[in-house]
């Protein structure tokens, strides 16, 4: 077993880079960098990679297939699934945010001009809870 | 984010969620946000944020979007997710707060 070592490594370090990119997403500098989780996966391949040349061996094509289909479905994610298509949209620094009226959690209706003069604020556009 | 509401922000959150999701979420997080139920996108569409069919069952989203407006309704800082993973880190965004023009 202990020749198996590589294998074991590549294999813990796929799972490491899952586990620790869940539990973390709430930590900005991790879930700002998905890439990471990817890195993790290429060297997970390219260690078990580098066993099954020295050693054909089941362990060691496991790790390898393992890693390769992670860093597969992971870069699709990444890359094809998560992307959103530039669109254009109408706000520019130095420029007024057009207003708007919509009504709040009680139903009341809040306009964007309402706080103009008042106070400075953050707009969220967020994707929803669903 | 709630060191935000301490600065004397008000942060708007906009979304299609229905007001009572978002006030569930609001209490989830003991967020000081005024959540706004933009429920047929027409907001996020006029300003160019919509990702259509984003969500998850192919039904349109908005592009997740950070926007800092000084007190006259200027954007001053804006940050807008070329992924839907990417969300705006709230150091950024209490930095832009922190420089707006007094």
């Amino acid at each position: 077993m202990i020749r198996y070592w590589p294998a074991l490594v590549s294999v813990l370090l796929s799972v490491a880079a899952i586990a620790g990119y869940t539990t973390l997403l709430r930590v900005p500098s991790i879930r700002n960098h998905p890439e990471l989780y990817l890195v993790a996966f290429a060297v997970a391949a390219v260690i078990a990679g580098a066993a099954t040349w020295r050693a054909a061996r089941w362990p060691n094509f496991v790790a390898l297939a393992l890693s390769a289909v992670l860093l597969i479905l992971g870069g699709y994610f990444n890359f094809v699934l998560a992307k959103i298509p530039p669109a254009s949209s109408v706000l520019r620094v130095g420029e007024p945010a057009p207003d708007f009226t919509l009504p709040d959690a009680s139903g009341a209706p809040v306009s964007l001009a309402s706080f103009r003069e008042r106070t400075p604020v953050v707009l969220v556009f967020y994707r929803g809870a669903w | 984010m709630t060191e935000l509401g301490d600065q004397g922000v008000q942060i708007i959150a906009i979304s299609p969620d229905p007001n009572e999701k978002s006030q569930e979420l609001a209490q989830k997080l003991r967020a000081r946000y005024r959540f706004l139920a933009d429920r047929d996108l027409a907001v996020t569409r006029r300003y160019g944020l919509l990702h259509a069919h984003g969500g998850h069952k192919g039904q349109d989203v908005a592009r997740p979007t950070t926007i800092v407006l000084d007190r006259h309704g200027i954007v001053r800082w804006l940050q807008l997710a070329d992924s839907i993973q990417i969300r705006p880190d709230p150091t950024d965004v209490a930095r832009a707060v922190r420089q707006l023009p007094q």
